[in-house]
């Protein structure tokens, strides 16, 4: 029992660093965006060549993706624990959110 | 857009999402009406922009409720198939129907949130054996949290995994359609149908709305349909609201501040109602 234990609240703990290292990411990303583009000489603010615009574009994008990068991160835990009925789930939710992005190209 | 549109949009998602969050609920609701009533955006602009909030709100209070083993991951995952395929629909829907029936469809959504917000949520416990072949005994979904209340772990069987699955579809539509995280749909789902006890119940939606919103706001985002310049502050506003606004505002008396998001929920109701049937208030887009 303990190990099994052990197991799930390591696999917890990834899951939680993943999810908030990534907000903060995200949201600083769109900040320095924000303050590039709204707050600073408009349109001639620009940090390694990316405009305030792109910055906050970037972010929005990270964000999208976090939740994605979360699901695809269980596949290959599942995948490692060889439990693959939760493998199968796991790139199901990866297929139908795949659909979507893929049809709206 | 304007620096100080900018900045407004910014303080306004950061209110809603400070007050929501001293409540424990989440401020994704609110954002679509404060943008389409207060600034005049257009709606599907303000559901592109409410959706990354909502991704952006789940994904930053998500780490307490995994580190407090509070969130049953198999659970969400399994449930994501549902919400994720409500998602998709939404998506497909969205560009056929008319934008008085979203408006329409929001006011309900928000009827109901008032009417649950003023009932609240009581744990249940029910004693009768589940079947040993059910879904949720298959998929190894059973579970147990570590209660501080009590110093130990309390198991949990999880219930009717089918009329779970089929409530989840619903939220995921809503969802995509409406630009929120439809929590609305989702505490029933899970509370009456699989019968969770109320904090796994939480932890688990909540860590299933990020996904859920990823579905269509990947798609959104494909399309161009969602507007950077607004999207990004009501972002930012949003999670830092939820994280540091939820905290400065713990003091305040939850039962007086319960009734003014009733009181607000059915205004906006009501102003979204009027839209929908073509009846325009000042500040509402022609």
């Amino acid at each position: 029992m303990t190990p099994m234990a052990d197991n799930y609240k390591h696999r917890e703990q990834i899951f939680a660093a993943l999810l908030w290292y990534g907000t903060w990411f995200a949201s600083t990303i769109i900040a320095v965006g924000m303050i590039l583009g709204g707050f600073g000489d408009t349109h001639s603010s620009r940090i390694f060549g990316l405009s305030g615009y792109d910055f906050v574009k970037g972010g929005v994008a990270f964000f999208i993706l976090l939740p994605i990068a979360r699901v695809a991160l269980m596949m290959s835990i599942f995948l490692r624990e060889r439990d693959y009925a939760y493998t199968i789930i796991s790139i199901v939710v990866l297929v139908i959110i795949g659909v979507g992005i893929l049809i709206s190209i | 857009m304007g620096t100080s549109t900018i900045v407004w949009l910014f303080v306004a998602a950061f209110g809603a999402s400070a007050l929501g969050g001293a409540l424990g609920m989440a401020s994704g609701i609110f954002i679509v009406p404060i943008l389409t009533l207060l600034f005049g955006v257009d709606i599907h602009v303000a559901i592109g922009a409410s959706i990354v909030s909502v991704i952006a709100c789940s994904c930053g209070s998500a780490a307490p409720f995994l580190k407090e083993r509070l969130t049953n991951i198999r659970l969400a995952i399994v449930l994501e198939t549902a919400t994720t395929l409500g998602a998709l629909t939404g998506v497909f829907l969205i560009g056929i129907i008319s934008t008085a029936f979203l408006y329409g469809l929001f006011a309900i959504i928000l009827a109901v949130s008032a009417q649950q917000m003023l009932a609240r949520r009581r744990e249940v416990v029910y004693a009768e054996p589940s079947n040993v072949r059910s879904w949720a005994t298959v998929l190894r979904l059973h579970s147990s949290f570590p209660d501080r209340t009590l110093g130990r772990d309390v198991h949990y069987r999880v219930r009717r995994v089918p009329l779970g699955l089929s409530l989840m579809y619903g939220a995921g539509l809503i969802s995509a359609l409406l630009g929120i995280g439809s929590g609305v749909l989702k505490i029933p789902a899970m509370d009456t149908a699989l019968r969770l006890p109320i904090k796994v119940s939480s932890a688990t939606s909540n860590f299933m709305i990020g996904v859920t919103a990823a579905a269509s706001g990947g798609a959104y985002f494909m399309r161009g349909n969602i507007n950077v310049g607004i999207a990004g502050p009501v972002a930012l506003g949003s999670v830092l609201g939820a994280l540091i606004g939820a905290r400065l505002l713990m003091g305040l008396p939850a039962d007086k501040l319960r009734i003014f998001f009733v009181i607000v929920l059915a205004l906006l109701a009501i102003q979204m109602f009027l839209i929908a049937f073509g009846v325009h208030i000042s500040g509402a887009p022609a």
